[in-house]
């Protein structure tokens, strides 16, 4: 190694660098956080698998006493709600941050401090509700949730909000890694990855990230509904009071159902990956897997009441869903018929992570056709509750997720470590899972047959049950076994295991064109794609991007989302504290909130507003090596133009919002038409001059931030500051007027149109404060010049947050007052 | 169509189109179909001749029709010298929105059956 390049190594490494103690807290890297992920999963997975086997202990045999009903619902609860909440999705993510930067070939994420925020949110809201078991005052009305078993009046402790906010906390973080995969696929690929030529790994991180986006929020607005209820007695899905607690069901499979297929999907993209490079030949209908992705990422969300067949809705509507239901299936069919012709087509080699894609085919595809069966509504009715959907669920959702998850794991191992699996261990740890797995659950669809329900804590002698349950729980102790070897054989290979060579599996993705494992910065130099299979490619590095780091910037491409085709130098942040310490005093807000101490919450949002705030007001910019320019790539920096990676992030995370708020007013709606007691009050109680006014406010602040973005772009900044002087005056008006319409006499204990009409308005005011308080700080950066005609960034970004609230505000005032007044139900 | 329709055959936003529209089809028919039955609920001898079903399948026919005619333009685009990138879009676009618009149909097809409010 030439001394030059000795320097230019150290010199990366130091640009790079990940400090140790303390300090790794700051640590922002996605190959770190992506691992941190992966970890915290792996324990929580372990925990939700001791729940998991003092279940099957209770029910080995009838009449048992080992736990009582009690603590039993506990277990259960909180073992669905571990698995689903803090082990499935976090640990995909984990994997998915981890490896698309590699994929891509990009250095990091695009947003590394969210990841790391996002990161120390599931670990807080992860330890909330482990608190709740070590207190022994965990959830117990199942991991859905259901209300009226959830609400103040039949779980009257802190269990119930113990899921709520802790749930909640943790969504905060599948969002945010949602958000940041979605942008970084899009807009951080190499040179030349156009969408045709990405990795289909990618492209379903793709989808999967899409859905996150839009299918978590019905869930959060749920939880947010039902802890007002809880905590502050707002009526939302109470009868009495003109809610409907059938809202609830609507909100959670809204989130529920596309969430099975979140999981799925970055699973089958592993699938996707393994068997071409196994099968030795590329994927059998590249373009029909893409397309089989899309359509499963859309239809996933046409089939949330299909989990409510049984509560009363008319057979036409169930109809629909069913056969949406059924229609789902054919993607997935799709797929499985690319995969099995690619092994047709190819000379296939049963490596330790062949086996793991055998077991997934084999289980998932009986856990689809189970879910064909359940997708009849007769049937459904037959089932409903029993320990049949149980076993299809664990079908789908080990199968689909847990058998493909470990084969990525030993397929990417020599990334993580550099060394091999045993193939010895490995191969004992997957036939006994495989085994252990179907003795469980195979046998568990006939209990569910024979008419056991689920939830129940113990069963009599004599129903036939006895002897399919004790065949259950042999099984899963079988399996456990199987996992500890698995999990024996990774721990055991880190020391031991041979060094892995460079490429061990003869892979075609970029991440193997790195050495094992990787440097921090990914890749030396950005190299040029030119087809689906850039390591098979002689001329990968005869075009190379961001050679130099010797300004001591942390970079990657930034491209066109189609072409890959490079634009600007994307400049990204360091390690930094505010994403734990945020994190942290989010934390704080939610434990206070929890224990209802609301004085000390109040403080702790306030602390973590100005914290926020200070985040957002340290970024690079600020400092004077951001700001030189690069001198070997002739590509603008990302600061310098209009389309930023923050545009594209702000966009995403709006898309949340909006999902949200459509879930608002889809409960407006449903509680309108649906609930048996809902009343409209003689007149509206809010005055809609001032209601009026606010919209009109909103749409002046976003008409003058549009003109003055217009002159921006003209290259005339000077207008700026008198600009975003009008614009914040407008939106502190609009803050005022929404103030006083919170005055207005609203009986938000008494009546859920009331609480609905309050929560509308709360969400109004939040984002009105927020585009103003945008606005108000990009007023003094620009005074200090870190926004300017040259540096014109964050100016679309806030444009981007007054569009939002301006449509918002016009659609409040189109529901709450103009429609219900031409509807004729005020007079 | 071809230079009325606001976005090219080759835009990215292709891809999800025919899919959003499904979904807006899907979500439509479904708060239609209760909100019908909460204003004008038909007798439940009626079966399927209702006028709540009359709507909801010509608007599944509507959509439909639109979904095909989505593809078909992206079709032609994809027949056309385009770059590959632009070409792959388009291929996938037109085949999104024929699965949309059989998704739409099949879905639907429940409509000229079963009584809506029963």
């Amino acid at each position: 190694m030439s001394e030059q390049q000795k320097t230019t190594r150290a010199t990366r490494a130091a640009v790079w660098h990940n400090p140790t103690g303390w300090r790794a807290l700051t640590v922002v890297s996605h190959s770190v956080i992506g691992k941190r992920f992966m970890w915290t999963g792996l324990v929580f997975f372990l925990i939700g698998g001791l729940l998991a086997m003092l279940i099957r202990a209770q029910l080995a045999f009838p009449d048992q006493a080992f736990m009582s009903s009690d603590i039993y619902n506990q277990v259960f609860t909180m073992h669905g709600t571990v698995m689903m909440f803090l082990f499935a999705l976090p640990m995909l993510e984990g994997l998915a941050m981890y490896m698309i930067p590699k994929m891509i070939g990009a250095r990091d994420l695009a947003f590394p401090r969210l990841g790391a925020f996002g990161y120390f949110c599931y670990l807080f809201g992860g330890l909330i509700l482990m608190a709740s078991i070590v207190l022994a005052m965990a959830p117990a009305s199942g991991w859905f949730m259901y209300t009226p078993l959830s609400s103040d009046v039949f779980s009257p402790g802190l269990n119930s909000d113990f899921w709520l906010l802790g749930v909640t906390f943790v969504e905060i973080a599948a969002v945010t890694a949602g958000i940041e995969l979605l942008v970084s696929i899009l807009r951080t690929r190499t040179a030349g990855m156009s969408l045709s030529r990405m990795p289909l790994f990618v492209w379903y991180i793709l989808v999967t990230s899409v859905m996150v986006v839009f299918g978590f929020p019905p869930l959060i607005l749920g939880s947010i509904l039902l802890e007002l209820e809880r905590a502050g007695g707002l009526a939302f899905f109470d009868v009495a009071r003109g809610g409907d607690p059938l809202l609830w069901q609507h909100l959670f499979w809204l989130f529920g159902h596309p969430e099975v297929y979140i999981i799925f999907l970055p699973a089958a993209g592993v699938i996707s990956t393994l068997i071409p490079v196994f099968a030795r030949r590329p994927i059998v209908g590249y373009r029909a897997v893409v397309l089989a992705v899309l359509t499963t990422g859309f239809i996933s969300f046409g089939l949330w009441v299909h989990h409510m067949f049984t509560v009363g809705i008319p057979q036409l509507a169930q109809a629909f869903f069913s056969v949406a239901s059924m229609l789902v299936a054919v993607p997935t069919a799709i797929q499985i018929f690319a995969w099995l012709a690619t092994l047709w087509g190819g000379r296939p080699v049963f490596s330790l992570p062949m086996l793991w894609v055998f077991g997934f085919l084999v289980i998932f595809v009986f856990g689809g056709l189970t879910g064909v069966m359940l997708a009849l509504v007769p049937f459904n009715w037959q089932v409903h509750d029993t320990h049949f959907v149980v076993a299809h669920m664990h079908y789908v959702l080990i199968g689909g997720m847990l058998f493909p998850l470990v084969a990525g794991i030993y397929y990417w191992l020599p990334l993580f470590t550099g060394r091999m699996p045993s193939m010895q261990l490995g191969r004992w740890g997957f036939w006994l899972s495989f085994i252990g797995f179907n003795l469980t659950f195979l046998v568990m669809h006939f209990t569910g047959l024979l008419g056991m329900p689920r939830r129940v804590y113990t069963y009599e002698a004599g129903l036939g049950w006895d002897i399919p349950n004790l065949i259950s729980s042999v099984g899963g102790f079988v399996m456990c076994v199987g996992v500890a070897m698995v999990l024996l054989d990774l721990i055991i290979h880190a020391r031991f295991g041979r060094k892995a060579k460079a490429n061990p599996w003869q892979a075609d993705t970029l991440e193997w064109s790195m050495p094992t494992p990787p440097p921090t910065w990914n890749f030396d130099l950005l190299p040029r794609v030119r087809d689906r299979h850039p390591n098979h490619d002689p001329q990968l590095q005869d075009e190379t991007w961001l050679p130099a780091m010797h300004h001591g910037r942390r970079e990657t491409l930034g491209c066109d989302p189609v072409s890959g085709e490079p634009r600007q130098v994307i400049h990204l942040p360091t390690n930094s504290w505010w994403p734990f310490v945020c994190a942290l005093t989010l934390a704080i807000l939610c434990v206070t909130l929890l224990v209802r101490a609301y004085p000390l919450a109040a403080l702790a949002a306030l602390l973590s507003l100005l914290l926020l705030c200070g985040w957002s007001w340290h970024n690079g910019l600020r400092k004077p090596h951001a700001r030189t320019l690069p001198t070997q790539d002739q590509l603008p920096m990302h600061f310098a133009s209009f389309d930023s990676p923050g545009l594209w992030g702000t966009n995403a995370a709006l898309l949340a919002s909006g999902s949200l708020f459509m879930s608002m007013l889809f409960g407006w709606f449903y509680l309108w038409t649906v609930a048996p007691l809902w009343q409209f009050p003689e007149t509206s109680p809010l005055a809609w001059p001032l209601l009026l006014a606010v919209c009109l406010l909103c749409s002046l602040a976003a008409l003058l931030y549009r003109r003055a973005v217009v002159r921006l772009r003209q290259g005339d900044g000077s207008t700026l500051p008198r600009s975003l002087w009008a614009v914040a005056g407008s939106g502190l008006a609009a803050c005022t007027a929404l103030a006083l319409l919170l005055r207005a006499p609203l009986d938000i204990t008494g009546q859920a149109h009331d609480a609905v009409i309050l929560v509308m308005l709360l969400y109004l005011l939040l984002h009105t404060g927020v585009a103003t308080l945008a606005t108000v700080l990009q007023l003094r950066r620009v005074t200090l010049g870190y926004v300017s005609a040259a540096a014109p960034f964050e100016v679309p970004i806030v444009q981007q947050l007054w569009r939002y609230t301006q449509l918002v505000a016009w659609i409040i005032l189109l529901v709450l007052i103009a429609f219900p007044q031409s509807w004729g139900v005020y007079t | 169509m071809k230079k009325g329709f606001p976005l090219p055959a080759v835009h990215p936003l292709q891809l999800p189109l025919g899919l959003i529209i499904w979904a807006l089809w899907f979500v439509t028919v479904y708060g239609g179909l209760s909100v019908g039955c909460a204003i004008a609920q038909p007798a439940a001898e009626a079966g399927a001749l209702t006028w709540i079903n009359a709507v909801l399948g010509l608007l599944t026919i509507a959509v439909s029709v639109l979904l095909l005619a989505l593809a078909r333009f992206c079709m032609l685009a994809a027949q056309r010298g385009e770059p590959p990138e632009r070409l792959f879009i388009a291929r996938l676009a037109a085949g999104a929105h024929v699965i949309a618009a059989l998704s739409t149909l099949i879905t639907g097809l429940p409509i000229l059956v079963f009584p809506p409010c029963v």
